[in-house]
């Protein structure tokens, strides 16, 4: 007998918890968390603990697989992969690169996600590569870009539990990022208020210092009328806006009429509750803001972000140690899949591939002219699917058929291509329509690294082999790098990708696989002696001054009716995770939340007759489901929730491909829906 | 390999005669459990992280088959071997224990009255900490103040299950707590019934690892929970888990006749 414990990343949620792998003679029995990690520190949540679950599960693709005839049939690694290859010689002769568009992964490593963009623009030969931080904080990204010049969370995770105030919106955070949630209620214990605004009471609202509703598709009127109080209290700080901010008169002139009153009309959020939030955090002496979905899944998604930055600023809450801005991400590497270039308008290291000096260092570097305009976007992707302007798709390890709003129009589109190969560990609903299928190998089974959230570069190590012939995804994109012709796909290991994504994008510079075994490092690292920066903005901002954006508040792309008088907003539970290919395999999550179910208000039920636990149908203008009811105080009135996991009820059938203007993100979070029993 | 790591492999291997070793070892900056065989490098030993070895072992037990195998065992580990043992859950007797006295640092961490293995084969012997102060403060709350801390405390629970998964005397394969007849609501915090069957599961099994509270990401005071039920016991019962001579008093008929079955259902 032979055991081992391997230690390795959580392959969940982006909080990049720690733990061993346990392995006897090539099976994983069990899961040890890491005591001396920093983030983690010997816990976890109860996905982190049945990581192990699904790995080996009968149901892995062990495999590749062509369609033939109309079907899926075993093939060789030859015979699939000389297919994808020739397929998509052929779109690109006839259709130009710009026909093909490559997804990358925000459950690969950045090593993979570093090749998959490589493989798009030097052997392809388009900017079209995305991935599904599109669906989650693409906003996130372009609102902090434009007002901090950094599109990442400002401070870690370990800072939480120092803050005097926390703000958290649009978060569960107690449920979707558990060991952040309970940072957070650390800092509780030790004495900090923490203020939860959230159209839904969750787990961390109940137990919080103040829980404010208010209602979906109206955050910047409450965050401008915090705004509004602040100044006119005299509590903004005005040192830090004179030496470090621009826009403020700006800033004071769109929050003017914001006042507390005319935020109840919008958000209905009680005047005195939102006073009090603001003196709250105004006065604290070191404040955080958390969010996460809540905040950027909206068409004004952006503008949100922006106008908590501006929160963030005008208080002075940037670049100290327990303060910021902190977008919580969803997925174990979805930073690192952005780090690492899986975006469509960036290289590796956020440069721009519309800046000349940029696209010449990457065409030395990868020995190939590469296009000079930006890629489409995943969103945008299916809509040219529909009118032929994409004729192939590349995906790696996501799922769009579950994750994705209005899933007919997305099945829609991917049968209008003409050609569309999948690399997964599970069958999908996506592999399903797939002309070629990949099997790859999970996180337990290959090398490399995850990005936390807080922007911390995590190993992750092969604890088992994959099964039957899958392939750790970093090989498949070498594989079809050199097979199309292109050079520089000739890694043996994925520590030597990452010496050359450290090369090419300058908040990597440090990064080796080494050092990050010994060490927790957060980007910016740009150097081989730089111990990594955790808290960012520190002094000032590198783009200079922080820019306030007026933003003014706008009602959501879909407005209830008559016809759908329900606000229909989607989210996560705790024990599944997204759209649950790994957890709905692992017996003791799924035995924890087996079922979908749509959160009803108890006014609500009892006025449409609708008991706890009887069968209800949501529709919304795209499409219509039948799932349990889950009557409960929680949630507003008049607003709705759906956890988006499962495929038997899929939320996104309902809701709303509308798209931010700037981010081109979905507005997941609002759409109108009608409520009936079944 | 460090000196430590070599005193250890030659006690286990050369000295008690075990075919693998359970311990903690350090490799590239993070601490771990390892288990080694005889000539393998498990990299630097190390005896100040915590890991709860025992409750490692339980997990493994189904594939370790007939192999002898050697433990670093502090004194909790060592009842909590007993406990498992009277269960039937290890077979103590084919054991090495290699005794572990704890630091001082971390009997006070641990508010530890019972610190000292029966053999100690590393470490000093230090002084036991008598006292638990939370305990004592919660002693001297009215009942319904000490409820509502508790209340208080609970509300934080997101039901990871690092209590149990992590518990060296938790090992029922089907855990009343995960399924539904207690604890019917989806979604957390988990009911009250959660934490109050635990407490009573392990009543007479508890042996003061505190590794539940080590584990519990929101730093709910579990192991001043167990102390409390302990006392209890001790004084309701004179019982104290980890005593190989005395059966548990829950496994007592009503006409205080003990049971002839050997109790392992629970
Ligand atoms: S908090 Fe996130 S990273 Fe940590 S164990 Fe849970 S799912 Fe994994
Ligand atoms: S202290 Fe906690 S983990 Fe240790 S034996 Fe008692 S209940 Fe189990
Ligand atoms: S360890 Fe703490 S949070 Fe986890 S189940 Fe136990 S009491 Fe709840």
């Amino acid at each position: 007998m032979h055991v081992d414990h391997v230690l390795t990343t959580c392959p969940y949620c982006g909080t990049g918890c720690r733990f061993y792998l346990q392995v006897v003679d090539g099976r994983l029995v069990g899961v040890v968390p890491c005591k001396t990690d920093e983030i983690s520190q010997g816990k976890l949540c109860i996905k982190g603990y049945n990581a192990h679950a699904f790995v080996q599960h009968p149901d892995r693709l062990t495999h590749p697989m062509v369609r033939e005839d109309g079907q899926l049939r075993k093939a060789t690694w030859d015979e699939a992969l000389d297919k994808v290859v020739s397929e998509i010689k052929r779109i690109t002769a006839e259709h130009g690169p710009d026909s093909v568009i490559v997804l990358a992964s925000a459950k690969c490593t950045n090593e993979e996600n570093y090749l998959f963009q490589k493989l798009a623009r030097a052997a392809i030969g388009t900017n079209n590569v995305d991935h599904c931080a599109r669906l989650c904080h693409a906003s996130t990204v372009a609102g902090l870009l434009m007002s901090f010049g950094s599109g990442a969370m400002t401070n870690t995770i370990p800072e939480f539990e120092d803050a005097d105030c926390v703000l958290v919106t649009g978060s569960n955070t107690l449920e979707a990022h558990p060991l952040i949630g309970a940072r957070i209620l650390r800092a509780q214990d030790k004495g900090a208020k923490i203020v939860v605004v959230d159209p839904r009471d969750t787990p961390l609202s109940r137990i919080a210092y103040s829980s404010i509703r208010q209602k979906p598709g109206t955050d910047i009127a409450w965050i401008n009328g915090m705004i509004k109080i602040i100044i006119d209290e005299g509590l903004h700080d005005e040192g830090f806006i004179k030496d470090h901010t621009s826009g403020f008169e700006d800033l004071k002139r769109i929050v003017q009429p914001y006042t507390p009153e005319r935020v109840e009309e919008i958000t209905s959020i009680p005047k005195e509750r939102l006073i009090d939030a603001a003196r709250t955090y105004a006065s604290a002496e070191r404040a955080m803001i958390a969010y996460a979905m809540g905040v950027t899944q909206h068409t004004n998604g952006t503008n949100i972000v922006r106008a908590l930055a501006n929160l963030a600023m005008v208080t002075g809450n940037v670049g100290r140690e327990s303060t910021g801005v902190n977008p919580l991400r969803g997925q174990c590497n979805v930073q690192g899949a952005c780090d690492a270039g899986g975006l469509p308008d960036l290289f590796p290291g956020y440069q721009k591939v519309e800046d000349a000096d940029a696209r010449k260092k990457f065409e030395a570097a990868w020995g190939k002219p590469l296009p000079p305009n930006k890629g489409t976007t995943l969103t945008c992707a299916f809509k040219d699917a529909l009118i032929g302007k994409v004729k192939a798709m590349i995906i790696f390890g996501e799922n769009p058929m579950l994750s994705d709003p209005d899933i007919a129009h997305v099945e829609e589109a991917i049968k209008e291509l003409e050609f569309l190969a999948v690399t997964e560990i599970f069958p999908t609903a996506t592999t399903k329509l797939a002309h070629v299928v990949l099997a790859g190998a999970c996180y337990a089974e290959k090398d490399g690294t995850f990005t936390s959230t807080d922007r911390a570069i995590r190993p992750v190590h092969k604890a088992i082999d994959p099964p039957g012939e899958a392939r750790p995804d970093w090989q498949i994109a070498c594989e079809l790098g050199r097979r199309l012709g292109a050079s520089g796909f000739d890694f043996s290991s994925p520590s030597e990708i990452m010496d050359e994504m450290a090369r090419l994008a300058p908040p990597y510079g440090g990064i080796s696989h080494a050092r990050a075994d010994r060490e927790v490092l957060r980007w910016p690292c740009p150097s081989k002696d730089h111990k990594g920066t955790p808290v960012l903005h520190v002094g000032g901002f590198k783009i200079g001054k922080g820019v306030l954006v007026p933003v003014d508040h706008a009602p959501p792309a879909e407005q209830t009716s008559e016809e759908y008088p329900f606000i229909l907003t989607t989210g996560r539970n705790l024990f599944q995770f997204h759209t649950g290919t790994m957890t709905r395999r692992s017996p003791k999550l799924e035995r924890e939340a087996p079922e979908p179910y749509v959160e009803v208000n108890t006014t609500d039920a009892k006025r449409l007759g609708i008991s706890d636990g009887g069968r209800v149908r949501v529709s919304s203008r795209r499409g219509e489901i039948s799932l349990k009811a889950r009557v409960t105080g929680w949630i507003m009135p008049g607003v709705i929730f759906i956890p988006f996991h499962y495929a038997e009820a899929a939320a996104n059938r309902l809701t709303n491909p509308a798209l931010d203007p700037v981010a081109k993100i979905p507005e997941f979070k609002v759409c109108a829906a009608q409520l009936e029993k079944a | 390999m460090n000196d430590l790591g070599r005193r250890l492999a030659r006690i286990a291997f050369d000295e008690r005669g075990a075919d693998i070793l359970l311990m903690m070892a350090e490799n590239q900056g993070n601490v771990g459990p390892v288990i080694i065989s005889k000539g393998q490098d498990p990299g630097d030993a190390r005896i100040d992280v915590p890991y709860q070895l025992v409750a490692i072992l339980t997990n493994l037990l189904p594939f370790i088959g007939k192999a002898k195998v050697a433990i670093l065992c502090r004194r909790c580990d060592e009842k909590a071997l007993i406990e498992l043992a009277k269960r039937g859950i290890v077979d103590d007797a084919s054991m090495v224990r290699i005794g572990l006295a704890c630091s001082k640092e971390q009997i006070q961490a641990c508010r530890c009255s019972d610190c000292v293995p029966s053999k100690v084969d590393i470490g000093e012997a230090a002084e036991p900490c008598p006292e638990d102060a939370l305990a004592i403060e919660l002693g001297s709350m009215t009942i319904e103040q000490r409820a509502a801390f508790w209340m208080r405390q609970f509300r934080k629970c997101n039901k990871c299950f690092g209590c149990t998964l992590n518990c060296p005397v938790c090992f029922c394969d089907d855990c009343v707590l995960e399924e539904r007849t207690y604890t019917p609501k989806e979604g957390i915090p988990p009911e009250l019934a959660f934490h109050l069957i635990r407490s009573f599961h392990l009543a007479d099994k508890c042996v003061e690892c505190g590794e539940c509270e080590r584990s519990c990401p929101v730093d709910i005071p579990l192991l001043t929970l167990r102390k409390m039920v302990n006392r209890d016991m001790k004084n309701m019962f004179d019982y104290g888990s980890g005593d190989a001579e005395k059966k548990s008093p829950l496994l007592t008929t009503l006409d205080d006749q003990p049971l002839e079955d050997d109790g392992h259902a629970c």
